[in-house]
């Protein structure tokens, strides 16, 4: 089957997998794009998040079969042409990773935010930012979110210049 | 255990009297150039330094990086005696030799009490001990990234392998230049004269290894351009642009993938096993039935093309499973039995004394007021966001294995027994970890991971364990249970303290899994069971802590911040009710018995100044606050909480630390937040439960952890000090739980004595 990950088309030989078989496994173990985290596989934690037509969606439990047509991006396809998305910067500014792990699946579902919500709230931040972090970079993925906001938000950044 | 701890508490009570020993030097942990394998256009100037070409300082990196900042902290170290900018700081990780061995974390292992180790003030046969310990440890080089010991260990022998490496380097210049080199200055890794010359390190490093060092000293405090300055953490960019490698990332030629099945019941194995359908299924293409290992239990191992192939055929393998021989375990069963021993002892006077001043049993009888009280701990799991993994290949005689560990050099024994080669045919590449916590300090999935390479005709196998096997097959935090009491004078003073604790000791079984050779047949009395509980800072007249060891056939293993995580509750919150027996505030209470530690009390007093106690808060909102010292750093916390639906809500949690220097101020914070985060996850939610002998939390939704919408405000505030730097990876931890639940006694005049708090609310 192809698939469209990160703007590229990808095929994927149907021998190498089978249909219930997660994207998270395709991507990790056929691709070689281990940027995406298993941690859980019951889509509790958020470690695999991904973007599926620019909403995240945990890709341990997505059937590869299903996304068919399907725009995925992934944490190695965050960076954009004109260089690290804004969440990037803001999340070495802060310094938000520990450990690490979790952090793809955080900086997707941010983005995933920031894609619909150029200014989120605490309270929009608390319902989108359910990816459980054992270091507790939460505080930090908090700040870090708003500090991105800032930099997409073009009037703001202009009031500033 | 036995044997190393003995030698050590042997050491710590014979220290004063061995000091005829101390004519033989302590090994040296400078080393040598040839410690490294040599590089085209690398410089080794010593066993942790090497100069590249480009003028860049390559480190030896000893420790492993699993979110603690240990990379960043270790490196500016060397930064800052080597006067380079960070980033021209590159790691590799170092080899087997004992320099690279831990010193500082053996002392932590040994028994002495507050009153011996208090800085500026340590007791003879204290500093007599330290020393044997170091020493000792260090011809035992075992390399242990644990005890947030990793700062405090490297502090010196870094400092001094990159200023002796300067030394040489500036001493080349002086040569060649036939200047002193008092007229030399470093800047950005570069040795110039106020004359104009100049010389970057690349050019001077051939020569410098050929030279003597001449004097070396290392940099004053008020020198110091790197140390105490804000950095930005070494390992950023991987961990932001998903590059960065942990041990699930390894990915090699004709790699192949190995899913773990492991008795559903602790300790159980299995009877029969049908792996025929499984081995007709598509991508799968053996089973491997794996012996116990290491402290795992008896497995099957599924090798398959992807790991979902593995996991899936896993999960549909036949097998009849047997309960182990001492049959299915209970945890309510053993959490009874652990109350009943604590009660026991301190009605019989029992259970190992590890402090002990005064009369205890007659000041309770004389104390004009009694205070009882019985605390609780439940088991908890490790939960690291990467489940246990480990890559390995073995071939032709030698094994290859790639591993988020804690142990490298433990790991490559292990993987030597089980492989039956010497460790020197071993080579462990240690990978990022995805979270360590202790769980790492193991090596059963290493151990585990070479046993089926040995299978897979010399290519590498990367064996998973999913997050069910790793929550089911964790070394636990032991559960614990404690007796206290304590006597008050008719003028509200405490007098006497009284603890009789009960539970498993760890490190007797953790040193039989990990350090075989060293663990001999009988469990020496275990510091960890009784840390945080018989070495309090308070100054109490009449002292007894005694611990009652039981062998509950759980396994339990070094959970962060290890017996502090339990002791600091029990003994922080039975603080708390006596200041509240005294009608005394909880703050002046414990400043009235730390006249004598003035560190702990500096501590103390600017958390609570940064919190504002004693300052009126919205209604519905109490603070509580805790003092604790662990791994050599004073603690104090100040939480504010509320109730929501019955349920605590955590809004704010002030603390303030001393940790000696502080190497690196973000990582500092970093730590407190991840302490108070993990900390507040156990106070709140933590609990593992066995029924029946298996493990009933299985997955994060039954093992909840604290999420981003429950995280308080954190803030870090530190007392200045020139002390050495102490642990930071773990102190931060212990106060959460004493601070949470005295904040919701003061909020609804409950005294909560077990843990996980959340549920006893609803």
């Amino acid at each position: 089957m192809n698939l469209t990950i990160n703007d590229r088309n990808v095929a994927v030989d149907d021998a190498q997998i089978d249909p219930g078989m997660p994207l998270l496994w395709v991507l990790r173990d056929v691709l070689q794009m281990t940027g995406t985290k298993y941690s859980c596989g019951v889509a509790a934690c958020g470690a695999c998040t991904v973007l599926i037509d620019g909403a995240a969606v945990r890709s341990c439990v997505m059937p590869v079969s299903s996304l068919q047509g399907k725009a995925v991006r992934t944490i190695e396809g965050l960076v954009g042409p004109g260089g690290p998305h804004p969440l990037q910067q803001a999340w070495i500014e802060h310094q938000v990773p520990q450990c690490g792990y979790c952090q793809s699946g955080m900086l997707m579902a941010a983005a995933a935010l920031l894609e619909t919500n150029r200014d989120p709230s605490d309270a929009d931040i608390d319902a989108a930012m359910t990816n459980l972090c054992r270091c507790g970079s939460y505080p930090r993925v908090r700040a870090a979110i708003k500090s991105a906001a800032r930099q997409l938000a073009p009037r703001r950044r202009a009031g500033n210049r | 255990m036995k044997r190393r701890s003995l030698l050590l508490s042997g050491a710590a009570v014979g220290g004063a009297l061995l000091v005829g020993w101390s004519v033989m030097p302590p090994r040296s942990r400078l080393g040598n150039a040839a410690l490294w394998p040599p590089v085209p256009g690398e410089v080794a100037l010593n066993g942790w330094i090497k100069i590249a070409s480009d003028g860049a300082v390559v480190l030896a990196m000893n420790r492993s990086e699993m979110g603690q900042g240990v990379h960043t902290a270790l490196a500016m170290l060397v930064a800052e005696e080597l006067d380079v900018p960070l980033e021209r700081v590159r790691l590799q990780q170092a080899g087997y030799d004992a320099i690279f061995g831990s010193a500082e974390s053996f002392v932590g292992f040994l028994p002495f009490h507050a009153d011996d180790r208090e800085a500026g003030q340590e007791s003879l046969t204290f500093r007599g001990a330290r020393w044997m310990t170091l020493k000792l440890a260090r011809e035992l080089g075992i390399n242990i990234t644990g005890g947030s010991a990793s700062v405090a260990d490297g502090w010196m022998p870094l400092r001094l392998a990159a200023a002796t490496a300067r030394a040489r380097l500036l001493g080349v210049a002086s040569l060649r230049w036939k200047l002193p080199v008092a007229e030399l200055e470093v800047r950005d890794g570069v040795v110039s004269h106020g004359s104009g010359l100049r010389a970057p390190y690349g050019e001077l490093a051939a020569q410098a290894a050929l030279s003597p060092p001449g004097d070396v000293t290392l940099k004053a405090r008020s020198a110091f351009r790197v140390i105490g300055h804000p950095a930005q953490r070494v390992d950023l960019a991987g961990k932001c642009d998903g590059r960065a490698v942990f041990g699930l990332d390894v990915r090699l030629p004709g790699l192949v993938y190995a899913s773990i099945l492991q008795p559903p019941m602790l300790g159980g194995s299995f009877a029969t096993v049908d792996v025929n359908a499984v081995l007709q299924r598509p991508g799968v293409e053996r089973v491997v039935r794996l012996p116990p290992l290491d402290g795992a239990s008896a497995a099957l191992a599924v090798v398959g093309r992807t790991t979902w192939h593995a996991r899936e055929a896993a999960r549909a393998l036949s097998v009849q499973w047997r309960a182990p021989p001492s049959g299915p375990l209970d945890s309510k069963r053993i959490e009874a039995a652990l109350e009943t021993a604590a009660r026991d002892a301190a009605e019989r006077q029992g259970g190992f004394s590890f402090h002990s001043r005064g009369d205890s049993k007659s000041a309770l009888a004389a104390a004009a007021k009694r205070v009882e009280a019985l605390y609780r701990a439940p088991y908890l799991a490790h939960a690291t966001m990467e489940p246990m993994n480990c890559t390995a290949r073995v071939h032709e005689g030698r094994v290859e294995v790639w591993a988020p560990t804690q142990v490298p050099g433990l790991a490559r024994d292990a993987a030597a027994r089980v492989a039956g080669v010497k460790p020197d045919a071993v080579t462990v590449h240690v990978t990022y970890l995805g979270g360590g916590f202790g769980r790492r300090l193991e090596v059963d999935f290493i151990a585990q991971a070479v046993r089926v390479a040995q299978e897979t005709a010399g290519r590498p196998v990367q064996l998973n364990w999913s997050r069910e096997e790793d929550f089911t097959h964790d070394f636990y935090r032991p559960a614990a249970a404690a007796l206290l009491r304590a006597g008050l004078d008719a003028n509200g003073r405490v007098t006497v303290f009284d603890a009789r604790s009960a539970g498993d000791a760890l490190e007797p079984r953790w040193m039989q899994r990990v350090l075989p050779a060293l663990s001999g047949p009988f469990d020496a009395p275990d510091k960890t069971t009784v840390e945080g509980l018989y070495d309090l800072p308070y100054a109490i007249e009449h002292q007894l802590i005694a611990h009652v060891s039981t062998k509950s056939g759980v396994p339990i293993g070094n959970w962060r911040s290890v017996g502090h995580s339990q002791n600091a509750f029990f003994a922080e919150s039975f603080i708390d009710e006596l200041a509240h027996a005294a009608a005394v505030d909880p703050l002046k209470f414990r400043l009235d018995l730390l006249g004598h530690r003035p560190r702990h009390a500096a501590v103390l007093t600017l958390a609570a100044q940064k919190a504002g106690w004693g300052r009126p808060l919205p209604a519905g909102r109490a603070r509580g606050l805790a003092l604790h010292e662990s791994f050599g750093t004073i603690v104090a916390q100040v939480i504010e909480v509320s109730l929501a639906d019955k349920q605590p809500r955590v809004h704010r949690v002030v603390c303030a630390l001393d940790c000696g220097v502080v190497v690196h101020p973000q990582g500092v914070a970093q730590q407190v937040e991840s302490s108070v985060v993990f900390g507040l996850s156990a106070a709140l939610f933590g609990r593992i439960d066995i029924e029946g002998g298996v493990v009933k939390q299985k997955n994060f939704p039954d093992y909840p952890m604290l999420t981003l919408a429950q995280t308080p405000v954190i803030e870090t505030h530190t007392v200045p000090s020139d002390d050495a730097p102490t642990g930071m990876g773990e102190p931060a931890l212990p106060p959460v739980a004493p601070a949470l639940a005295n904040a919701l006694f003061a909020l609804t005049g409950r005294r909560l004595r077990e843990l996980p708090l959340a549920p006893l609310l609803t």
